[in-house]
């Protein structure tokens, strides 16, 4: 079970600066509008934190475009609002400059690339319907199912508030382990620059019982190429010989995914 | 748990990961974290600053327009009445004006929402009677349906005594044709005893009765002998000679009785007695020596012959494609009851129906004919065999659905040991019967066949 406070601790704290920039393109006025700066925490989503930012602009923008839906873009690459901040920004972690320089903006959607999250129901579905997800890798659904709807909605406060308490009194119920203290599978994505993220089943344990470490974990989905993988989560490089279950229970982020950027 | 079991080695890399998340917090988040808080205090402010500035301006703005109004008016005024203080005493009144203004209308609303609700409470004091009313009803209900419960629940107990009393009285009834039972035995055993009781009586009784006759004949011999001789020392001797008398008479009659036996049977009498053959049961049937008629049926060699059932009446079947009937009732004279032709070759087998009424021939053109026999009328012709009809093995004709059946066997060998092509074939629905015929189409036996065999 997770109780490693200092820990967990030091991961619900971790935060980015970010200067958010109207797009030059749509400011309509003489004057552009002074950008916005911003601590916004790691675990969080774009569209939990954005909405002083878009008050800020909303001013300066055309009357027509007012209840646009807003997006984000790094460089020219827009992010998308569903992965937590801080994977997207280990993901782009090379480019970066503190602070995290975004440009915002209220036109041209990019339809191929983004989905549209028209409020802020939309990404509390996503996120619990993430947290099931890994609890039916966990438990195989056992915790989740058998939690009462306010259990699910304390969940989401607690993220949404950035109450660190109140979050943990719940997540630690899903991160309770069974009689073979290990969960069945890990919940993980591999994201590796723009493609597609890796999820496959791998189970906490080797076959001969033993705790498997994350060096074991990145054989076992890069065969020989392990070695040479370079994982990056929270925005820092977790030593190799920390154990895979561990990792789940400590360094997943609040969707209950352990989300690991991978560069080569 | 996790970081409770991890061995003391296991910390190096716990130890490392917290550093390096320490030191990430430091570089990402510490240096900046002041001085966004500051731009965003700054911003506020800036942000409160501006929307003060904008309200201010406006109410300057205000202010200015109303001084300027006073001014105009204070010029007037001056011209007119001369007080300066009317303006503002205006003013005043104006404000007052308003405030009175405003507090009737809310006066009105009160009065409007007084209204709305002395209604309201009126409907709802209608709803509670109404509730109420139901709440009675269903008491009543309730209590109704208290009281049937109550009498239901009696008459099932009524019942179930009712049941008590019947069991007992079943059980009552039930001991006593055990008991009429046991009762029932017992008068058989008894019977059984006297009746066997009364069977030795009865053999005693015969075999005294026997005994008793016995000695009453033996009495009256004695007596009838003794009749002769008178005296003690023959009597004696006459029981003496009645003994040697009756083994005599039964030692003459046995020898009398062997004498006749071996004359009966011993063989060298009945070789002696050869002339007497009528008496001699050994030579009772003999072999006919003699043909008691003959006669040239065909032109050719004849293939069957077939007596019928009922007449004195012979069917003769021929290469000369003919079949022929004869009647041989007159003794050693034949005479031709007609020829029935119709074949195309020779006729190989023939056989009567079981009535004698009609016939049926198989020829060697591969067909099956039947005819009257009564009118030599050809009736049917059936000509599905395709092999080369030899013999019949046996024709039987008609049957309950009034169809032949007919088959190839080959020439000797059993029906079922024929080939599979040329089985058993079914003809099936010969001919509508002939009217005359009609009711002897109609066989009484269970099973008829009509077969023949080929090649």
């Amino acid at each position: 079970m997770a109780n490693d406070r200092e820990v967990l601790r030091e991961i619900w704290d971790g935060r980015v600066p970010v200067c958010f920039q109207l797009d030059s393109s749509e400011v309509n006025g003489l004057q552009a509008p002074d950008p916005y700066y911003l601590m916004v925490p790691r675990l969080s989503y774009f569209p939990l934190v954005t909405d002083k930012v878009r008050r800020h602009f909303q001013r300066y923008i055309h009357p027509d475009k007012h209840d646009a839906e807003m997006w984000v873009d790094f460089n020219g690459q827009p992010l998308k609002w569903h992965y937590p901040i801080g994977v997207l920004f280990d993901l782009h972690i090379p480019e970066i400059s503190l602070p995290w320089c975004l440009t915002i903006h209220f036109d041209k959607f990019p339809e191929a690339e983004l989905l549209h999250c028209s409020s802020r129901e939309a990404v509390e579905s996503y996120f619990m319907s993430c947290i099931k997800e890994a609890d039916v890798l966990k438990h195989r659904s056992q915790v989740v199912s058998n939690m009462q709807k306010k259990d699910h909605n304390q969940l989401w406060l607690g993220l949404q508030n950035d109450k660190f308490d109140q979050f943990w009194a719940v997540n630690r119920k899903l991160m309770e382990v069974g009689s073979d203290e290990t969960f069945k599978y890990i919940p993980f994505r591999l994201y590796q620059g723009d493609e597609p993220f890796i999820q496959r089943l791998v189970k906490p344990v080797t076959e001969e019982g033993q705790r498997k470490t994350l060096f074991q974990f990145l054989q076992e989905i890069y065969a020989e190429n392990a070695s040479k993988v370079k994982v990056t989560t929270h925005g820092v490089e977790p030593p190799s010989d920390t154990p895979l279950q561990w990792m789940s229970e400590h360094l997943s982020y609040p969707d209950n995914f352990l989300h690991l950027c991978v560069a080569f | 748990m996790a970081a409770s079991t991890t061995p003391v080695d296991g910390q190096f890399w716990r130890s490392t990961l917290i550093l390096r998340l320490q030191n990430r917090n430091k570089s990402e988040s510490y240096a900046f974290k002041d001085l966004i808080a500051f731009h965003n205090r700054l911003f506020e402010s800036s942000n409160a600053l501006r929307a003060e500035n904008l309200q201010l301006s406006v109410q300057n703005e205000k202010l200015r327009l109303e001084h300027s109004a006073s001014t105009d008016k204070a010029s007037s005024d001056n011209s007119g009445n001369g007080s300066s203080k009317s303006p503002n005493r205006n003013e005043k009144v104006q404000v007052l004006e308003q405030k009175l203004l405003s507090l009737q209308e809310e006066l009105t609303e009160m009065h409007r929402r007084k209204g709305e609700n002395a209604q309201q409470l009126v409907d709802l004091n209608l709803k509670l009677q109404e509730k109420e009313r139901q709440l009675q009803s269903k008491e009543a209900s309730f209590s109704e349906c208290q009281a049937e419960n109550s009498s239901l629940k009696r008459d099932i107990q009524d019942y179930q005594t009712n049941i008590k009393k019947l069991e007992n009285l079943n059980q009552i009834i039930r001991d006593e044709y055990q008991a009429n039972q046991l009762a029932f035995a017992a008068l058989e055993e008894k019977l059984r005893k006297t009746q066997d009781e009364n069977r030795l009586l009865v053999e005693r009784l015969v075999r005294y009765k026997s005994k008793d006759a016995d000695k009453m004949n033996e009495d009256n011999e004695n007596f009838l002998s003794g009749g002769s001789h008178n005296t003690t020392s023959s009597l004696l001797h006459t029981i003496d000679g009645l003994f040697s008398r009756k083994k005599q008479a039964k030692v003459q009659k046995e020898l009398e009785d062997a004498a006749k036996e071996s004359r009966a049977v011993s063989p060298e009498s009945t070789f002696g007695d050869r002339g007497d053959l009528g008496a001699n049961p050994f030579f009772a049937s003999n072999v006919p020596s003699k043909a008691i008629s003959k006669f040239e049926a065909h032109d050719q060699e004849i293939n069957a012959v077939k007596w019928s059932s009922l007449e004195r009446l012979v069917a003769t079947g021929g290469a000369d494609r003919k079949v022929k009937l004869w009647d041989i009732s007159k003794g050693g004279q034949h005479e031709s009851k007609g020829v029935l032709v119709g074949s195309n070759a020779a006729v190989m087998s023939i056989d009567f129906d079981s009535t004698g009424s009609l016939i049926l021939g198989a020829s060697n053109d591969f067909a099956t004919r039947v005819w009257t026999v009564s009118d030599h009328r050809l009736r049917v012709i059936s000509s599905e065999h395709s092999g080369n009809l030899r013999t019949f093995l046996c024709v039987e004709m008609g049957e309950r659905e009034k169809r032949a059946r007919g088959g190839f066997i080959s020439r000797r060998f059993p029906l079922r040991a024929a080939p599979a092509g040329a089985a058993t074939r079914c003809w099936s629905q010969l001919s509508p019967p002939p009217a005359a015929a009609g009711s002897s189409w109609v066989c009484r036996r269970r099973q008829s066949y009509v077969l023949s065999s080929v090649r």
